[in-house]
């Protein structure tokens, strides 16, 4: 892959330059020049980004944000073949057409970004907004994984096209911490409790209980179990994980009486 | 519009599935068209033909008086059979077809049970015309290809001998037996088959039965619907002749079991179907014998 | 298991903001557009390239088509009414706990979150082998994988099976059928109210679809009638884990009883044949019977008659005979408890 490092890196930086406001797309991307890449082939399995709130475009392209190029070129060059072969694709001018260029309310910030009909807003977050807090587990909404929030409420983003979302307000665990970088409660109930071992499965639960916790703030360990029963965790301590959640809404009415 | 429908089996081979219903479409609309085409030909090309008619060669008139009334050209059993299997037939041609045009309901067991009736009947049918009926009276033989080539020369304007009258079945009735054989002993064939597909009080369902590949099958399935709709086509040719005017008294054969001596004298030769005391086992046919003399 | 490939195949997307401009849309493209509301039944069927449809619209933006509203003395629940707002409702809540119990049974909480009503009854089956994108009847093709000598076939269906032992997998379905619901449904030529069971069809009927929708066809809403209101409930469903699993079955019955008696009584079940099952000869036998233990194993010997098993789904024959029994019978509370 070595070959192929410049011209990746050019489109990371495309995809993320300009810091908070870019277009994630790049002509020669559309026009197929760039080979496709599977995503799952280098899906980032390590990057913990819950003490970098907010998102913008890292200063270094390290060797991860170059796979990450890679994955992001393949995604939108994968669809660009399908532009030219579509029928409907001039009928733009009906009632309910799309465009692709829209504007995203996420974690507070308002993001431009092209986006493909088809594209779900897992992908829009991860690889065109750069926010890879969000994991994809099974991209079947099968385990909670993707968990974000939209308008407060927990949804898996693999499994909800980015154009549905237009208009809401989306919140990843990147926007979980205040401005000063003080963590979440439900974030630092984790750490407290230690409630993950390998914490794939974290950003999605923290989420999870986040939104749960904003209908029913003083849940009894069974409502709390229930009410974050659609994630999953490979490394199987839920005991862990409901005690640290259990302690995250402990912290979070204490954070909202003071 | 393809003619076959395609699939990818579970091993990532491309099967074929079905034929495209839309060709329901074609053989109805082919047997109509055949039915007009004829219709006019009837009405107006061939009456200039009609001249010949007389000149078609008959037996000497002192067989006539041998001829019973009524010559008897179908037996009961015989009867029953074109019944059974004429109902069989519609049974399954509307349970097939009329879900492929929009009318929903439940149609697999009625059309297995309408298949089984057919292909029972059907059995019956080669026995009884193989041990008991003249079972070579329905098959071309050589005069009818010698009278075919003749009435052929002469409509093109050839100078030939007249055509002979016909036996008990004009050519025209014979080939259409031939036609209904192939495709309903295709149609049974695979249906029977297919059987094992679906859940009958036979058999347990098992789609492996036979060891036959998804292509087998799916040749199976493309061989069952083609002749499923050349049958559509077929039959409404069929039933077409029937109705027609100078056909009914054959039709009436089919219910009544005899046709007229005047009838008789007129379309038939009695050398090559003779009835009266020499006739052996009077009026007993190849029942599967279709009305279609043109 | 899924295999994650990359993003979708290319459609083209629609986002209407009125059921008319819906009903042009779908009018327009026909057999190319999908319809879709949640989409948590959609995407699977897109992203593993089963289904390639040229059209997909969103229903999302319709907001006629989503809340409950009270009308006629019962309610009316817009089509794309999540699943979560459907159990909050106080309401429905207070007078048709029986919906509420069983859309709260259905899958996990985010997928309540966003799957709709309209799309919880109108879901295709889970049959793995349909599932997987083999050629079986219900994909077009001529054969059913899940009903032979070797096949895999705990989930399948015992009762209804016609070629397909397929079954409708949805746990609202049977509350609704048992609240007698009526379902409002635009095609091109109007409007239609159908009865809840008379939504959805077996494969009897047509091979490849669950319900009487035609492309085209769009479901609006959901109404509950007074009748049943607030009257003797019982959900039940049983299933392998207690989130996400579909139903191996479910049971809904509303009864009223009156001087210790079965006055009026609805009964569905889902997940043993191909379409919601509404048991009406059981309603009719256990009618003016008392809802006990015996008229209840009476009534679950009556369910399961004509019932058959495939290789691997016996048990289910017993689980309905139980489910039954329970729903008319009530439960007995175990030495335990
Ligand atoms: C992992 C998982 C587990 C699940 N477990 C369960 C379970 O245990 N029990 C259960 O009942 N369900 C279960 N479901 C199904 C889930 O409840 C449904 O998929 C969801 O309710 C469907 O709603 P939707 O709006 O997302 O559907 P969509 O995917 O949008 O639609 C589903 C189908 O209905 C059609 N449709 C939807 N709305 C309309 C309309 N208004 N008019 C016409 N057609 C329409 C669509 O065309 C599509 O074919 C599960 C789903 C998943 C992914
Ligand atoms: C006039 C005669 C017949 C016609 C027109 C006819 C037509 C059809 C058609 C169109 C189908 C659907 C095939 C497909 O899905 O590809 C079908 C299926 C079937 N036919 Fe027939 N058929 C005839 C006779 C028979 C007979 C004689 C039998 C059995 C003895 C039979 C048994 C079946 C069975 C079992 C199926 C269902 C197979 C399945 O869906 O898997 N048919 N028939
Ligand atoms: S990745 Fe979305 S639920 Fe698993
Ligand atoms: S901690 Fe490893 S998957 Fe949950």
């Amino acid at each position: 892959m070595s070959h192929r490092f410049p011209q990746v890196i050019v489109t990371f930086r495309q995809l993320n330059g300009g810091g908070s406001d870019p277009i994630a797309i790049d002509t020669r991307q559309r026009m197929g020049v760039y080979p496709s890449k599977s995503i799952c082939g280098g899906l980032p399995m390590a990057d913990h980004d819950i003490a970098n709130p907010g998102t913008s475009a890292p200063l270094l392209v390290s060797r991860r944000d170059v796979i990450k190029g890679v994955i992001a070129a393949g995604a939108v060059s994968s669809a660009s073949y399908l532009f030219r072969a579509s029928t409907v694709w001039a009928q733009t001018s009906a009632p309910g057409a799309v465009e692709r260029l829209v504007t995203l309310t996420v974690n507070g910030q308002q993001r431009r970004v092209d986006v493909m009909k088809q594209e779900t807003l897992q992908t829009t977050l991860r690889y065109k907004l750069g926010l890879t807090g969000t994991k994809l587990g099974c991209d079947r909404s099968e385990c909670g994984a993707c968990t974000v929030l939209i308008d407060d409420v927990p949804h898996y983003s693999c499994s909800i096209l980015t154009h549905t979302v237009r208009g809401k307000n989306i919140v990843t665990i990147e926007g979980l911490a205040s401005a000063d970088g003080k963590l979440h409660p439900v974030q630092q109930g984790v750490i407290d409790e230690q409630g993950f071992q390998c914490a794939f499965c974290m950003s999605g639960f923290v989420m999870a209980a986040v939104g749960y916790l904003k209908t029913n703030p003083n849940p009894t360990r069974a409502e709390l179990a229930h009410g974050i029963s659609g994630n999953l965790c490979r490394c199987q301590d839920y005991d862990k994980i409901l005690n640290a959640m259990m302690r995250g809404a402990e912290n979070l009415r204490r954070a909202n009486r003071v | 519009m393809g003619l076959i429908e395609w699939a990818t089996s579970p091993w990532g081979r491309e099967v074929p599935i079905h034929i495209a219903f839309g060709l329901l479409w074609v053989s109805a609309i082919g047997g109509l068209l055949f039915l007009v085409v004829h219709a006019i030909y009837v009405g107006y090309w061939a009456k200039s033909a009609e001249a010949h008619a007389g000149e078609a060669v008959g037996a000497s008139s002192g067989i006539a008086a041998r001829v019973p009334e009524r010559v008897a050209r179908h037996s009961f059993g015989a009867r029953l059979f074109h019944a059974v299997m004429a109902l069989a037939m519609f049974a399954l041609l509307f349970t097939a077809f009329l879900p492929k045009v929009g009318v929903r309901f439940a149609w697999v067991t009625y059309h297995w049970i309408a298949g089984v009736v057919l292909t029972i009947s059907v059995i019956y049918h080669l026995f009884h015309a193989t041990f008991w009926l003249d079972f070579w009276s329905i098959w071309p033989d050589r005069v009818d290809i010698e009278d075919a080539a003749r009435r052929f020369r002469r409509a093109v304007g050839q100078a030939a001998p007249a055509p002979r009258k016909f036996a008990k079945y004009p050519l025209e009735n014979k080939l259409y037996h031939l036609a209904i054989l192939c495709a309903g002993l295709a149609v049974i064939g695979t249906g029977v088959l297919m059987m094992s597909r679906v859940r009958t009080p036979f058999l347990a369902r098992d789609p492996y039965l036979f060891g036959f590949s998804d292509t087998t099958w799916g040749w199976m399935y493309v061989l069952h619907g083609l002749t499923g709709i050349a049958l559509v086509a077929l039959i409404i040719a069929h039933v077409y002749f029937a109705l027609r005017p100078e056909k009914l008294f054959i039709t009436n054969s089919m219910i009544f079991g005899s046709i007229s001596r005047e009838k008789y004298l007129e379309h038939h030769d009695p050398e090559r179907w003779p009835v009266g005391e020499r006739a052996p086992e009077a009026g007993a046919a190849g029942s599967k014998s279709r009305e279609v003399p043109a | 298991m899924a295999v994650i490939r990359d993003v979708m195949p290319a459609f083209e997307l629609f986002q209407p903001a009125t059921i008319d401009d819906t009903m042009r849309l779908l009018g327009q493209y026909r057999e190319d557009a999908w319809v879709m509301a949640g989409g948590l039944d959609t995407f699977d069927w897109l992203k593993d390239r089963i289904k390639r449809p040229k059209v997909v619209v969103d229903l999302s933006q319709v907001k006629e088509l989503s809340g409950i509203r009270e009308a006629g003395g019962g309610l009316e629940i817009g089509a794309t009414t999540t699943l979560t707002e459907v159990v909050r409702h106080p309401i429905v809540r207070e007078k048709y706990s029986i919906l509420s119990t069983g859309a709260e049974a259905a899958a996990s909480p985010q997928i309540r979150n966003q799957g709709t009503i309209g799309g919880n009854v109108s879901q295709d089956t889970r049959c793995w082998y349909y599932r997987a994108g083999w050629p079986c009847y219900r994909a077009g093709g001529n054969t059913c994988f899940a009903d032979t000598p070797t096949a895999i076939n705990r989930e399948h269906a015992i009762l209804g099976a016609d070629r397909c032992v397929a079954v409708n997998p949805s746990d609202s379905a049977p509350a609704l059928i048992a609240l007698d619901a009526k379902f409002v449904v635009r095609t091109p030529k109007g409007e239609r109210v159908v009865d809840a069971e008379d939504y959805f069809i077996g494969p009897g009927t047509d091979i490849t679809r669950m319900n009487i929708l035609r492309p085209g066809d769009l479901l609006t809403a959901i109404r509950l009638p007074a009748d049943w209101a607030g009257t003797k409930f019982y959900f039940e469903k049983v299933r392998d884990r207690n989130v996400w699993d579909f139903p191996l079955m479910n049971v809904a019955s509303a009864m009223v009883i009156t001087d210790g008696k079965i006055e009026r009584i609805r009964l569905a079940l889902n997940a043993a044949a191909a379409r919601p099952l509404r048991l009406a000869a059981v309603e009719d036998a256990v009618r003016g019977k008392e809802p006990n233990a015996a008229t209840g194993e009476m009534a679950g010997r009556l369910a399961v008659q004509g019932a058959r098993a495939l290789r691997f789904n016996a048990y289910k024959i017993p689980l309905m005979r139980n489910l039954v029994k329970r729903a008319i019978g009530g439960v007995e509370k175990a030495a335990w408890a």
